[in-house]
This record gives C-alpha cells, structure tokens and sequence, in this order.
C-alpha cells in the first residue's frame, strides 16, 4: 500500500540540524521515535526508571539514562532530571512522546531555558489548549463551533428563554451538581420550564444551591478529530479526520482513518474548522483537534492536543506521512512537509489498543507477564509495541501493551484484515481484550459505520464471549493436554511394540 | 524376506471342520479364564465394596498407561487344583506398561478366601519374580493378601521353590538394581508382610493397608496385648514412625497414582541391541490358524501355515530348505524383532536333529533370540537310527538349545512328546516363556502309547508268572491308564500346575511374542559357550 | 486413568485410546485421532485432528497452560490426582518437634491452600510456621495458643473442600 504513498520529502533529511535526540518516554511510542530517529541517521537517548533497566525502548536506544523517582511514573514525570539527562548526553532536542510530560508547558519552557529544541509546541501554546476555558474560548472566537449553553443561574424564566435560544435537545444539569442528580434531556420547549424548576428544586434539596445550566446535548456523539501540522509561522494543513469513537471507560481503544459514512461536505467542513484554529494558533508541531459530531451533523470543539497522538499511525497508513519525522523538521524550522493540495488519502487504516485487561469484569487492569508473543506479518499491518518475552506485566505504567495497525484499500478490507490479524495475535500471559476487539470490528453495528461514544455500552451484551463450538473446545484441550508434561510423556513414552500393540488383553 | 506362499484353503471342508473345532476349543478356554477372572462369591465383592476397595483387575487396569497392552500370564494357573477354590491361583501376574516402562505387575485377589496363598499361588509367584529376574523387569506388587492359606501349609511353606523363594527373589531383585515398588491396599501379614518390607518403594493406603508380623488376634493370644490395626500395621504408623513403608495414601487411587509417579523416576534400562525392523502386520489373517489346526492331534499339518500367520509380512528366511525337512528352521521378524524359528513338521530324525543344532548356534552367533513352535512326538527310534547314533544327534540339539546365550520362547502348538520336548526348549530349559494352546498336549508319550505300554507290561508280567491273562483286567487298565493320561496329558492340566506361562488364544501368539521379546531385551546377554558336544 | 483437565473453568477427562498409528484421545465419551501432534515446547504449534490442520500458541505459565486457538484465548490447569481426590493424603498437621502454640492463624471452617501457615509454634527458642499440607478446609484446631504439645501430636486437622456439583 505504501508504495502509491505520498512521503515526507527526502531533501529536508540531510540538514536536520539535531545530532541527538532524547525521547522523554517509554514503551512503544519510544520505540516508535526511535524508529524515525535510526531512518534520519539521529543519535537516541532514552530514559528509563530502576523497574524497566532492560526494556526494549532502554536496548533500543544508543544510550540510556536512568532517572529515579518513589514511582516509575513519577520519575518519567521529573522534568528538571530528563533535561539533565538530555544536556549530559549532549541532546539537541527533546521528544516528548504523548502522556507523562507532553502537555506540560512548564517542561516545554525549562527544555527551552536550557538551550534544548522542544519538540512541540511553544510553551504558550500548549498552556492555551490545556485550559478548556480558554481553548473553547479560543476557538469559539475564531469561529469554531462549541456547543452552546446556558451559564448557570436562578432566574428560571431568564434561563428558559436563554435555553429555547439554543436549540433541542438540551441538557439540564445542577450547577453545584453530579451523580445525575437534577440532570435531565428536554426535547421541545413545552418542557422546558417545567424541566427548569424540578431540576432546580432538585438542586436545591441535593446541593443546596439551586442554579442550573444547560448546555446543546448531542445524541449519540462520535469523536471525531483531526490531525494537523502547523509551522508556527501560521501555516497550516490538516491530514484527515481519524474517528474514535469506541471507546470504554471514557478511553478510545478502537481508531480509524477516515472516519465512517461521513459527508464529504461536513468532512470538509469539521477539517477547515481545526486548520482555522490551528493558523490562528500560529501552531507549531503536529496536533489534534478533537470534535463531537452529532447524529444530526453539527459537530462541536472539544479540545485540542498540542503533541502526537497515540492513534496517529492510521494517518500514518492513510496518508504515507511520517509524522514524527514531520514534527522534527516542523521543530528544525523546515516547515511544512507538502501543502494542502499534496496531502493524498488512500484506503483505510484501524488501530486497535490491545490492553491488558479484562473486558469481562469492566475492563479493570489485568497483570502478569509474556509468557508468549506471536504478531501477525504483513506488508499492511503494524504492531507497535514495546514487550518482551518474559516481560512483567504490573500497574506501574497504563495498561496499553500494543497497538495493532492495519491498513486496507477499503474500510471492509480493513476491518477484516484487522479481525484475521487479531485472531493470529497471540499474547499469552496476561488477560487482554483482543478477542473483545475482534468481536467489536465484527459486530454488524461496526461493519456498518453506526458508532457513537456510547457503542461499548449499547451493544454490551451482543459482544460478550460466546461458548466456544465444541469442535474448537475439544481441539482447545487436545492443544492443552499436549503441553502438559504428564500428558506428553504418557503419550509419547510408551515403548515400542506396546505402543503399536496398543490396548490389548489376552 | 519373502512371503511364505499359503495352501491353504478357507473354504475347504476340512478348513471348516478344524475352524469349528478349534473356535469350540477357544471358546471353552474363553469361558473358563472369564470364570476365573471373574465368578466370585458376592460376599466376597460386598465386603470389598465396604472396604471401599477396588477389585484387583481394577487396580490394575488404573495402574497401566492407558491404551497399552496388558500380557497377562497363568490366568488359568490351579485351574484344576484346590476343586477349583483359587480361580488363577489366587493372584494376578502380567507384563505391562507404568508410567512407560515394562514391568512386571503382581497382584494379590482379596476376592478370593482373603487373598491367601495356594501353594500354587507361591509357585506362580516364585515364577513371576523369577522372571523379573531373568528378563530385568521392575516389579509392582498390588498386596492384599491373608497370608498363607494354613490348611496347606507344608506345601507352601518349607520346601526351596516354595514361600521363602518369594522373598529370596525379591531380594536378589534388588540385588542386581531390579526395582520393586509394593502398594499395600490391604494386609500384607506374617511373611506378606515382607513384600513390602522387601520392596525398595512402598505405599500404603491409609484405613485399609496394613503390615505387620502377626495380626492383632495373634498378637492378643501370644503376648496379651490388646492393639487396634492401625496403630499395629496402619499407614500413619509405618510411614511416620517406623519406616517400613515409604508413603501414606487416603485412598486406592491415590496409591496408584504415588506408584505411577514412583515408577516414573526410575531409570529405563538400556536394551540390549538386537536387529530391528519396521512391524509389519503378517499378510495371512491369523485367525486362519483355526482352521490350519488339525481337529485330531494325529492328523499332520505344515507348520510354516501357522509361521505366516505370526511373523510380519508373512516373511520366512528359511533355512536348509531341503535339509531335515521334518524340523523348519528360518529367520523372520515379530513385531519388528529378528527371530529364529525352529518349527517341528514331523518327528526329529538325525539330519533335521543336527540342522536344528547348528541353526541354534547360528542364531546364538547372530544374537538372535530363538522361537521354538513344538509340534513334536519325538526323536526318531529303532534300529537303523539309534545305529546312526539318533540319540547323540539329539543330545546335540539339546546340549546347543540348553548352552544357548539368546534368550528363548516357546509355544506349545499341539503335541509335545518324550524327549522331542527337551530338543525344542520344554519348560525345564530356562526359556524366558512358555505358551500353550488349548488343542496342545504334553506327557513323555501319547494317552494310547501309554496305555499299550502298560498293558503290554501287565501282559507280559502275567504271563511271566504262569498267570492267564485277565483279558477284563488288562481292559481295565489300559482304560484306566489311558484316562489318567489323558488328563494329565491336556494343556488345562499343563497350565494348572504352572508348567507354562499360560495358556494363550493361537490368534494372541504374535503379541504374546512381541511383549515377551520385548522383555527379554531388558537382560544382558548370557555368556557364550557351550559343553562336549557327542560328535 | 484418566487426564482431568480444567479449561476455563470447566472440568474435561482426557483420555489416550490409541497411539498408533495415530494418537487417538477420548475427550468427555468422543474420540479424536490426532495424526500430527506438534512439539512440547512454547510457541506457534500447528497440529492435526482428524485430518485437519489446527494452529495455535502456547505458553506455560507455572502450573497453568495458556492457549490461543481459533482466535480465542483459553486457560488450563491439570487437576492433580493427589490433591483432587485425596487431598495429598495428609488430613492432619503434627507438631514436629515438642513446644507450645504461639499463634493461631485460622479458625475452624476456614478454606486454606497448600503452603498457608495455619499456626505458629515456638520450641527450643525457634518460632515455626506450620504450612497446610495440602488444600482444604480447617476441620479441627486442637491446641489454642500459649497450650504446649509433644513431638507428633496433631495439632490441627483438614477435611476436604465441598465439592462443586
């Protein structure tokens, strides 16, 4: 597939004028900086607690820093000891990956201070998008649409006409409120007042403040954002839309490029509206601008994401572009990698978060260790992870182990190459949801585009396991009892002839 | 090797007539084994089943790898014995797979009087351990056993083959680095209670094992003492404080599986290297032997028939084809095993006496075990053949058979007669086995022959002393005479008094051989050599 | 004798009816003959049943065995005779040297697994934890703490769990 691919432009490779690089994180996304380091010839620095002396992203790199802290996320969390690191190692820059300190302006601003490239944004920048009051503000002034509310208050009249103003359906919530309480969907405006006062009696008796506000409720939302790149010199394009919309315990764990059944015209639409945000920004770095796209097409700001996305190889795969690569010379100052009219989109691209956990006990984290690892191969397929044989499996670090990336000329092609690819994924040794990510990419709501943040939820009983026919239950414990040693040896030690002669009585 | 080319004809009226005789006769050792394995007094099962113990088959049939075979030998031992009071003399003896080694099992039948020794069950016993010795093979004893049965005692007790022989082998077994394991899941008293104390692994279930000199009562009328079970022989006892057995079990199957896994620690002996072939399944169907048999023990019949209906493929290497025809001697393979078969189509004469001889040395040369098929009314008399010196050609075959260092199997197929049985490997020539089947006959001569003697005997005497002759006496004894041979002469009576290693379904000849083959490699080879042959 | 296996849960008796010319196994009263039966180790095993081929992965984890097979993940466990059906024949724990009870880890009822300290003791200056022998189910303690005892005296004692239906 990568072939028909547009690529980074190979001229700007030679005067990247980084010699070395320390990524300031762990697991598979150091990895896959790393990856793009090698390619550009970059020099790597990773950084590592006590606990992951020997990870694969330590053995990766060609050096290594230990760093300490009481945790192993507090150590990666230690700004002032990562840019120590980076200055004794005679880094360049810094990668901050995602997660840990990648939205953190003050560590953007020390890496500065101390005559380091940050990869990523200016620190201004990035304490602009952390604020969701004033990134929403942000938007809403450069015209990119937020959902409307009402600004909590007393005066109930003043609040319905206020609310009617905004439009159906709206959602009625206690201001000092939570738990439900004092919340309810109004339809139509007939219900509107009445909605009002029990909401706010309710708000009263609860909380004992008795404002409410209300805000544009989207039914049945899907996530939708988009990824750009801009220089910082106010230019800006995007790269598609990515949907993210499957989600469980308020986190994706299925992403795909493009988005399902979605309008050219509402695409075209939700895309001008992050690159507006983003040129206004006078952005620099690759980033997202997540949206929530209602069942009836009006789609709303949600936030924005100042650094690289976990999901961003399904952009990768569709568009051909390395993204890191782009933040590294967007960060040496190259600019843009292609204008907007050279972006080209081929085929579909899903990733799927294989995390260890248990999709049969609300998704709590599982531990253990690998005990085995078997990936799938394909010229159309990525397994970005960062395990290893006999790896322990803790809650030191999130529960993502890997993420697998597959692409197809087409969303079905793509869903079921993804279903094949989880079906050969062995990861044996601690209890994962690949199996449940196979059943979500098979539902039929899935095949068929129909998602929503809610999917998990709505469709929880259709994707439990299902018994297993009792052909695979029997050739499941043909497999087992061949691996336990009792088994083998009574099997398979027998002598010669009474293994020929068999069961035989005279 | 070629195929041995079969004349014979299934659909032949005479096929038939032996088909049918031979399958009666089948048939009538089938029913009996069947009541001997099996026909007990209910009582005796009910107070097994309160005792929550499983029958001694039961046992057994847990201890085995599952889907391996099970040689079982002697099942009709004492079958004419004791009216019929100890069915397989009272024990359980077989070849069979632990844990995937050969051993040898042996097991107690508390089904039967308590499980007490016969002096035939001590015979069999002595000839079980006696092969655990000559073939290598570990030993499982599954003890549940009152001791001896007492009404007997001086046929179990004193003499050199009888109850002390038991414990004599047992510890030249260990001797020599045969392990023996005991699972002790009833009493093992007075000397039973050596064969756990003589075993180099025991366990013992807890609640029904027990082991220990003298019972309880006995112990009440010697000393005074009045002392339970347990705390005299009971599991918790020798386990923890005097040692004599190695581990407890709760219960049966927990004894068996113990003992599996005590098994499997043991070292597999390395074979001895003996030439080896792919098995093959013989290309004549082996039940074909049915109707090959003839339903008179005069009529004659090709040996090399039965021959392609044991060894794989049907193959025979024969050799001196046109040599002392009367015994057939080649090389083939059973079960993959290189053999040399030395079959008897019609009395041994001088030429088929030294052809025997020397295909004895050549195998004894070639390492390669013997197989003798008898069919035998015996070496060749008169004249003519004693001038011709049958009598020291004979000694030559025996003196090659008896200095033979292979080891040596012999099946019974349908007479054995005079000294014909020593030539072919009979039951006093140490083989490593002996089987016999229903049809065959054994005795010094035929029933007829014997009672003609006599009679000539009783004639002559009479006429030697002037009598007349009582021609109504000399009938009677010639009737008299004939009937007991006649007795005497069959296999029941053969395998009754453990003069084999059981009697054997033909059809079962092939696997009989391989397992016993198999076995046999287990143990070095002899020293080679021979005495004075009488040239 | 028969192979009990536990998959996911649920109790299967495994059995070996033939090996030749193939592996033929018994599970739960069917028969499969399975002509290619793979390597012991670890890994992508490929296998087959009844003519078909099979692939799958495998790992041991200690006394477990993980299994991937037809996209789905499965857990077994061999049932140990010993502890299934006799509770490794130990029903009772005995004093192994003489002295007294420090402390009592477990009361009466209570289920407890091989290698649990039950009770603490002191003698001859030296404090020892008493470990389950096997698993089970409390069914006696019969020496309090501060009580002393004599070498072999059973100190506490085990009955089986209940069995599931």
């Amino acid at each position: 597939m990568s072939s028909s691919h547009a690529t980074n432009p190979p001229a700007a490779a030679t005067s990247i004028p980084f010699k070395r690089i320390l990524v300031a994180n762990r697991g598979e996304i150091a990895c896959r900086v790393f990856r793009t380091l090698n390619a550009l010839g970059i020099a790597s620095v990773a950084i590592h607690h006590r606990v992951e002396a020997r990870a694969k992203h330590v053995r990766m790199a060609d050096q290594a820093v230990e760093i300490s802290g009481e945790t192993p996320v507090a150590a990666h969390l230690d700004g002032r000891q990562i840019i120590e690191a980076a200055l004794a190692t005679g880094a360049d820059a810094i990668h901050p990956g995602y997660g840990f300190l990648s939205e953190n302006a003050g560590f953007a601003k020390a890496v500065v201070a101390a005559g380091l490239t940050f990869i990523g944004p200016d620190a201004a920048t990035i304490a602009l998008m952390g604020d969701k009051i004033s990134a929403r503000n942000f938007a809403a002034a450069r015209g990119v649409p937020v959902a409307p509310s009402v600004m909590p208050t007393q005066d109930i009249d003043a609040f319905a006409r206020d609310a009617a103003a905004i439009g159906f359906p709206l959602l009625i919530k206690a201001a000092a409120g939570g738990g439900g309480k004092g919340m309810s969907i109004v339809r139509s405006a007939s219900e509107l007042t009445q909605a009002a006062r029990l909401a706010a009696s309710e708000a009263q008796r609860y909380f004992g403040d008795g404002r409410v506000y209300a805000e544009t409720y989207v039914e049945r939302p899907r996530h939708i954002e988009v990824q750009v790149l801009g220089d910082g010199q106010g230019n800006a394009i995007h790269l598609f839309e990515r949907e993210c919309s499957v989600q469980r315990r308020f986190q994706k764990i299925i992403e795909e490029a493009p988005a399902a059944n979605l309008a050219p015209e509402l695409r075209e639409a939700i895309c001008a509206a992050a690159v507006r945000l983003v040129a206004a920004a006078k952005y620099r770095n690759a980033g997202t601008v997540e949206f929530i796209l209602g069942a009836d097409g009006r789609f709303f700001f949600l936030e924005m994401n100042t650094r690289l996305q976990v999901e961003h190889p399904v952009t990768e795969m569709i568009t051909g572009l390395d993204l890191v690569r782009a933040q590294i010379e967007i960060a040496a100052g190259h600019g843009l990698p292609m204008a907007q009219g050279a972006v080209a989109q081929h085929g579909h691209a899903i990733e799927c978060r294989i995390c260890a956990e248990d999709p049969a006990r609300e998704f709590l984290p599982e531990t253990g260790a690998v005990r085995y690892l078997g990936v799938p191969e394909a010229e159309y397929l990525r397994f970005e992870n960062a395990l290893d044989p006999g790896q322990k499996i803790t809650t030191d670090f999130d529960p993502m182990l890997a993420k697998l990336v597959v692409h197809g000329p087409n969303r079905d092609a793509a869903i079921a190459r993804s279903i094949a690819a989880l079906k050969e994924l062995a990861l044996l040794g601690v209890t994962t949801n690949i199996d449940y990510l196979a059943r979500v990419l098979g539902h039929p709501a899935f095949r068929a585009g129909d998602l929503h943040t809610g999917f998990v939820a709505e469709h929880r009983e259709a994707l439990v396991i299902d018994q297993p026919t009792p052909d695979v239950l029997h050739q499941a414990l043909i497999a087992a009892a061949l691996g336990f040693r009792e088994f083998h040896d009574l099997a398979f030690s027998v002598p010669e002839p009474h293994a020929s002669i068999g069961q035989w009585r005279n | 090797m070629r195929r041995i080319q079969s004349m014979v004809s299934p659909s032949s009226a005479e096929f038939r007539r032996n088909e049918a005789h031979n399958r009666e006769l089948v048939a009538t050792f089938r029913s009996k084994q069947d009541a001997a394995r099996h026909d007990r007094p209910a009582r005796d099962l009910e107070r097994l089943a309160k005792q929550n113990k499983m029958r001694p088959r039961e046992r057994i049939e847990k201890l085995l790898d599952p889907g391996t075979p099970f040689l079982e030998l002697s099942s009709l031992a004492a079958n004419m014995a004791y009216g019929g009071d100890s069915p397989s003399a009272s024990s359980i003896v077989g070849i069979g797979i632990v844990s995937g080694r050969e051993v040898v099992i042996r097991a107690d039948d508390p089904t039967v009087k308590g499980g007490a020794w016969y002096p035939l069950t001590a015979k069999k016993i002595v000839r079980a351990l006696d092969i655990a010795m000559e073939n290598r093979l570990p030993v499982v004893h599954l003890c549940d056993s009152a001791g001896g049965f007492l009404q007997l005692q001086s046929e179990v007790f004193p003499d050199k083959y009888m109850a002390g022989r038991i414990f004599r082998n047992q510890s030249i077994l260990s001797k020599i680095g045969v392990k023996q394991l005991a699972l002790v899941f009833g009493h093992c008293t007075a000397g039973g209670a050596y064969i756990p104390g003589l075993s180099d692994y025991s366990v013992i279930v807890r609640g029904t094992g027990a082991v220990f000199l003298g019972g309880p009562p006995l112990v009440r009328a010697a000393t005074g003492e009045d002392v339970t079970v347990e705390e005299l022989g009971g599991a918790d006892m020798h386990t923890s404080v005097s040692g004599t057995c190695d581990y407890p079990a709760a219960n049966e199957d927990e004894a068996i599986h113990i003992g599996r896994e005590i098994v499997s620690q043991w070292d597999r002996a390395k074979k001895w290297d003996i030439q080896r072939e792919a098995p093959e399944e013989p290309a004549y169907d082996p039940q074909d032997i049915y109707g090959i048999l003839p339903d008179d023990i005069k009529k004659s019949f090709d040996m090399r028939e039965i021959i392609a209906r044991i060894v794989d493929g049907s193959r025979f290497h024969e050799y001196q084809p046109n040599y002392g025809t009367t015994l057939v001697c080649g090389y083939a393979n059973i079960w993959g095993f290189k053999v040399g078969i030395l079959a008897n189509n019609g009395v041994l004469f001088n030429d088929s006496s030294l052809k025997g001889a020397h295909f004895i040395e050549l195998c004894n040369q070639n390492n390669t075990p013997l197989v003798f098929l008898q069919n035998i009314t015996g070496y060749m008399i008169g004249r003519d053949y004693e001038r011709r010196g049958i009598t020291k050609d004979g000694a030559k075959m025996i003196m090659a058979q008896s200095c033979s260092r292979v080891p040596k199997f012999t099946v019974m197929c349908n007479g054995s007669f005079g000294a014909g049985n020593y030539g072919m490997c009979g039951r006093a020539f140490d083989g490593r086995m002996l089987f016999t089947w229903p049809n065959h006959q054994i005795g010094v001569m035929g029933g007829d022959q014997a009672a003609n003697t006599l009679a000539e005997v009783k004639m002559n005497q009479m006429k030697r002393n002037g009598d007349a002759v009582d021609q109504v006496e000399v009938e009677r004894l010639w009737e008299n005479t004939r009937k007991a041979y006649q007795e005497q002469l069959s296999a029941y009576y053969s395998t009754s008094e453990l003069w084999d290693d059981g009697m054997i379904d033909p059809v079962d000849t092939r696997n009989a051989l391989g397992i016993a083959i198999s076995a046999s490699l287990n143990a070095p080879l002899g020293e080679p050599g021979y005495g004075v042959f009488r040239f | 004798m028969a192979f009990k296996l536990v998959l996911d849960g649920t109790l299967h008796e495994i059995d070996i009816v033939r090996r030749r010319p193939h592996l033929v196994v018994r599970i739960d009263g069917c028969e499969h003959e399975v002509s290619v039966t793979g390597s012991y180790d670890d890994g992508r095993q490929a296998i087959e049943i009844a003519g078909s081929a099979v692939h799958f992965a495998r790992a041991h984890a200690a006394d477990r065995l993980l299994l991937r097979l037809d996209g789905r993940s499965f857990e077994a466990k061999l049932l140990d005779p010993r502890s299934e059906e006799t509770g490794g024949g130990q029903d009772s724990v005995r004093a192994p040297m003489p002295g007294a009870v420090v402390t009592v880890h477990k009361a009466v009822g209570d289920q407890v697994s091989r290698g649990e300290p039950l009770i603490t003791i002191e003698s001859m200056k030296l404090q020892t934890a008493l470990p389950a022998p096997r698993d089970g189910v409390i069914a006696a303690i019969l020496r309090s703490e501060g009580e002393v005892f004599d070498k072999d005296e059973i100190i506490v004692r085990l009955e089986d769990m209940a069995q599931e239906s």
